[in-house]
């Protein structure tokens, strides 16, 4: 436990060093990166003990604090969580060192690196707190910083506006987790999480309303459709490496919230189970649909941000149903599924965000249809790119299929069980079109954006990235591959992860996973496969090239004799025929003229339904602005109404 | 894994170029025409594998690994499928999920290599090909979720043999569904008619065959050899729903197995014949309707 706190120590060191060396320029960057590295080394020692199969651990500090015992603890689920903090984030943060180093001089940059700094943090924090008033200081504390973070460009208007809309959402987000937690701590008598746990049972309705609040206060911050539309422009709006935080950890906290109140609250009910896992169902089909309309590159990511937390969510569902309906294997490997595919979606989202960051860097645009053929000038990025698009389809043999096969195993077990629980079958579909539908969405960034010709001029020399961006790009993409080929290192733990979850014991957490593992091996074996016969067969062609003749002619235009790079097919048309067959729900309008057709990605949620109400809201709010005249009187005579009001209240109610 | 499955995974690898021979030649017949041998494919794989290559300049190294991707990815997928009706080589629980993805992927890296060339043609060849597989992959898993649910298995090996025979005396109608379902997968998936025509000559009609418009020598062969097999692993397990074969002796398996590849062969040279190709825009509802079909047959199964 000290562990933790002396890391969490040394990575604030670390951004207040990179404050305090801001002037002398290779000390202070070196001094940042080496501080927040063997911090998060520091701090993740009691996270892998515990997900080893270690004790749980935990400290209380009482003393005269509001709220009661403010505790701090380590289990199973925070030390997965600590993982994906302190482990991405440290990667992602050394990555932010080469990413703003051009932007030193203008902008502040020393104090985005403290921004990162603390919101590991606050992160860390968040996953490890467990008295409720500790949790939400740690929560405000980490969507404050994530404000500061995400308008560190703040003289362009989109980016303002998308930090207005993030911190209109998340306080909303808040307001609900305070509610939330002061009804539990009313009927549980105390605001530790043990405390609350206890006092679960004398929830009113069987705790539906603290699940109802969870689902919208910790949605808002997972970003699940239809709560996500404040996400899309703050991650694409934020700094690349900010995004990569964003993305890839700090809406994973929404996911930590929910896993958390629902193993506080006890076994859940199956309609939980049933509107996550519908919720889960819809995130990633709509998700990815809107993600394929997007023309920005790094909007287009976001938006697969809530495709994957779909992916996630179908888990977790999985895992209620799995609970409710006393399937303890089809919950542990739901939630097993779940924990996955937070880790693996943490590693290459935010492998992809770095990736479109040194595109941005390099190009100054973030505009896929006027970009191409960077595969030459970024060979390191563009490889980089590739195995994070390949992972985020869920291709073997990288991370990201082991988690969505898994997924898979635990919905078609559901279909060899009895009762209602078998209809979850019906999510595999879902998942299929998802796969496929991200499959085609990838297939278009990284079509257009690397392969080809570039489709303009660039306006200055495009050159790759530094080492500073290069090395952490590869550490993440060498993670997605081990967990691709040794599926066994991250779901055995998972595993543990998810019985700790739903409480599960008995003979299952022994026995009953010996076909998953045995899976999980093969899984590993044909991952293995595929790489070496991949090899194999280049290796032959390679060979075979060099001793027979080989001719270089332009592409074959079909006989048309001045081809042109703009003549290439765009992202846009790449994507048409799939957005016109899914046209109601796609968001798409398109402007056509006599010689010009252009489309244009609005978010059905944000433009459809939130800014109309916000507008009429303000409409409303207009009447009642005379209330505030600026008038000391006025005012008084406020304070002495509300008094009044209140003791009239009291006595109608009869406690005089 | 049995001498009998690797002996049927050897007749597959090696019958699987006669399979698109076969409805070509059915075609030729139906239409009046002689056509050309059922033979035909391996020659032109022979004559490809001995010639150059032509490469476009815009191209990386990404058009040269796609087709060893592609191969490599039919090939590992071969080893899941039950050839000879009752088990593969390799068997996992969730080796369908991978059988999936291995073609996804076998796609994805096709679908980069046409846009490599930057050439627009080839770029509407991907971006087809995507369109339709993102409608194909559900039915694909409806199809194999009415198996499990069928045979009580999740592995693909453990959908045939026993379970399904018992599971035809009970559930014939979910079982005729879904292989009606399977079948058009097999048809969307491997290009063919009413899909794709992969006899069209122009390349504003073509889907697949404009794709892979600038592969040329060894790597085309490899891409026509992989789309066979695949169909043959397609035909393959379509063949072990209709046909059962429990308690079979390993030849008699493996002669079905055979004779089973040469009736898919003819059934697509039949459809190709008596259809027209549908209308772009019609596929996404013929491919959802293979869907529906599915998800009709695992309501049975479940009531």
């Amino acid at each position: 436990m000290t562990l933790l706190f002396v890391g969490l120590g040394l990575i604030l060191a670390g951004g207040v060093a990179a404050v305090a060396f801001r002037r002398s320029v290779p000390a202070g960057d070196v001094a940042f990166v080496l501080l927040v590295l063997s911090g998060s080394g520091v701090g993740l020692v009691p996270a892998l003990r515990v997900l080893s199969g270690g004790p749980t651990v935990h400290v209380a500090f009482s003393g005269p604090i509001p709220g009661g015992a403010w505790v701090v603890g380590i289990d199973p689920l925070s030390a997965a969580f600590l993982l994906v903090v302190l482990g991405v984030g440290a990667i992602v943060a050394v990555y932010g060192v080469g990413y703003l180093a051009d932007e030193r001089g203008h902008r502040a940059v020393a104090a985005a690196h403290l921004g990162v700094a603390g919101l590991l943090v606050a992160l860390a924090l968040v996953v490890t707190a467990r008295s409720a008033m500790l949790f939400l200081i740690a929560w405000e504390l980490m969507s404050l910083i994530g404000l500061l973070l995400i308008v560190f460009e703040h003289e362009r208007r989109p980016v303002r506006r998308a930090g207005l809309v993030y911190v209109a959402a998340t306080h909303v987000g808040t307001l609900v987790l305070f509610i939330l937690f002061a009804v539990w701590g009313r009927h549980a008598g105390g605001l530790t999480f043990d405390a609350l746990a206890a006092g679960a049972e004398r929830l009113p309705a069987a705790g539906a309303l603290v699940l109802l609040l969870a689902l919208v206060g910790f949605g808002v911050k997972a970003g699940l459709v239809p709560l996500h539309f404040w996400l899309p422009d703050a991650h694409a709006a934020a700094p690349s490496h900010v995004s990569a935080l964003l993305s890839g950890i700090v809406i994973k906290m929404g996911i930590y919230g929910l896993l958390r109140v629902q193993s506080l609250a006890g076994t859940p009910p199956a309609w939980w189970g049933w509107t996550i896992l519908t919720l889960g169902v819809a995130s990633g089909i709509f998700g990815v649909i809107w993600a394929l309309a997007q023309h920005d590159l790094k909007r287009l990511l976001a938006y697969h941000s809530v495709e994957n937390i779909g992916i996630i969510l179908m888990g977790m569902g999985l895992g209620a149903l799995g609970l409710a309906y006393d399937r303890p294997a089809v919950a542990a490997i739901g939630y097993a599924g779940a924990l996955l595919h937070t880790l693996n979606h943490a590693l290459f989202k935010s492998l992809l965000f770095c990736g479109a960051g040194s595109v941005l860097r390099a190009t100054g645009t973030r505009e896929i249809d006027r970009l191409g053929g960077l595969a030459r000038a970024l060979p390191f990025t563009w490889v980089a790119f590739l195995i994070g698009a390949a992972a985020i389809v869920g291709l073997p043999p990288l991370n990201g299929f082991v988690s969505e096969w898994v997924v898979y195993q635990g919905l078609f077990q559901s279909a060899l069980t009895e009762g209602p629980l078998r209809l979850a079958v019906f999510a595999a579909a879902g998942l299929a079109l998802i796969g496929a539908l991200a499959l085609a969405c990838f297939a278009k960034v990284a079509g257009v954006v690397f392969l080809g010709q570039p489709r303009r001029e660039a306006p200055r020399g495009v050159t790759e990235s530094g080492p500073w961006m290069t090395v952490p790009m590869a550490a993440l993409a060498a993670a997605c591959i081990l967990i691709g080929v040794r599926p066994l290192i991250v779901l055995e733990p998972a595993l543990r992860t998810a019985t700790f979850l739903g409480d599960i014991t008995g003979p299952l957490s022994g026995v009953g996973f010996a076909p998953l593992r045995d899976a999980a091996h093969w899984i590993g074996l044909m991952a293995v496969t595929v790489i070496l016969v991949v090899a194999l067969i280049y290796a032959l062609q390679s060979w075979r090239r060099r001793h027979h003749a080989v001719d270089w002619a332009e592409t074959w235009g079909c006989g048309y004799a001045r081809p042109d790079s703009r003549m290439q097919y765009t992202g846009s048309s790449f994507a048409a025929p799939l957005l016109e067959a899914c046209a109601p729900i796609a968001g798409v309008q398109t402007h056509r003229s006599a010689f010009a057709l252009r489309t244009q990605a609005v978010d059905l949620v944000l433009d459809g339904v939130v800014l109309p109400s916000w507008r009429r809201l303000r409409v409303v709010a207009e009447r009642l602005r005379p209330i505030q005249s600026g008038r000391l009187h006025s005012y008084l005579i406020y304070i002495v109404a509300t008094v009044l009001a209140l003791l009239v209240y009291l006595f109608a109610a009869g406690r005089p | 894994m049995t001498g009998t499955s690797l002996a049927a995974l050897g007749i597959a690898l090696l019958a699987a170029p006669a399979l698109p021979g076969i409805a070509g030649r059915t075609k030729a017949m139906l239409t009046g025409r002689t056509g050309s041998p059922v033979w035909q494919l391996y020659r032109d794989l022979a004559k490809l594998m001995r010639k150059g290559a032509v490469y476009s300049t815009v191209s990386t190294w990404v058009f040269r690994l796609a087709p060893a991707v592609l191969l490599a990815c039919v090939l590992v997928a071969s080893l899941f499928v039950p050839l000879d009706g009752r088990t593969a080589i390799v068997r996992f629980d969730g080796d369908l999920v991978a059988f999936a993805y291995l073609l996804a992927l076998g796609r994805f890296g096709l679908v980069l290599a046409a846009l490599d060339t930057g050439s627009s043609f080839e770029g509407m060849g991907a971006s087809r090909d995507v369109t339709y597989a993102s409608f194909v992959e559900p039915a694909l898993f409806l199809s194999f979720t009415g198996l499990a649910l069928a045979s009580d298995s999740l592995s693909l090996s453990g959908f045939l043999g026993e379970p399904l025979a018992a599971a035809w005396s009970r559930a014939a109608p979910s079982l005729v569904m879904i292989a009606g379902s399977l079948f058009v997968v097999l048809l969307a998936e491997t290009s063919r008619v009413p899909f794709d025509d992969p006899a069209t000559h122009l390349e504003l009609t073509m889907i697949h065959e404009v794709a892979v418009l600038d592969h040329s020598g060894p790597d085309l062969a490899i891409i026509l050899y992989a789309g066979a097999l695949k169909l043959t692993l397609l035909a393959a397990v379509v063949i072990g729903v209709l046909i059962p074969r429990a308690g079979w002796s390993g030849a008699v398996s493996i002669a079905v197995l055979v004779g089973g590849l040469a009736m898919v062969g003819v059934a697509v040279g039949v459809i190709e014949s008596v259809m027209a190709r549908l209308r772009l825009t019609r596929v996404p509802q013929v491919l959802v309707a293979a869907s529906a079909l599915a998800a009709f047959g695992i309501i049975l199964l479940l009531g």
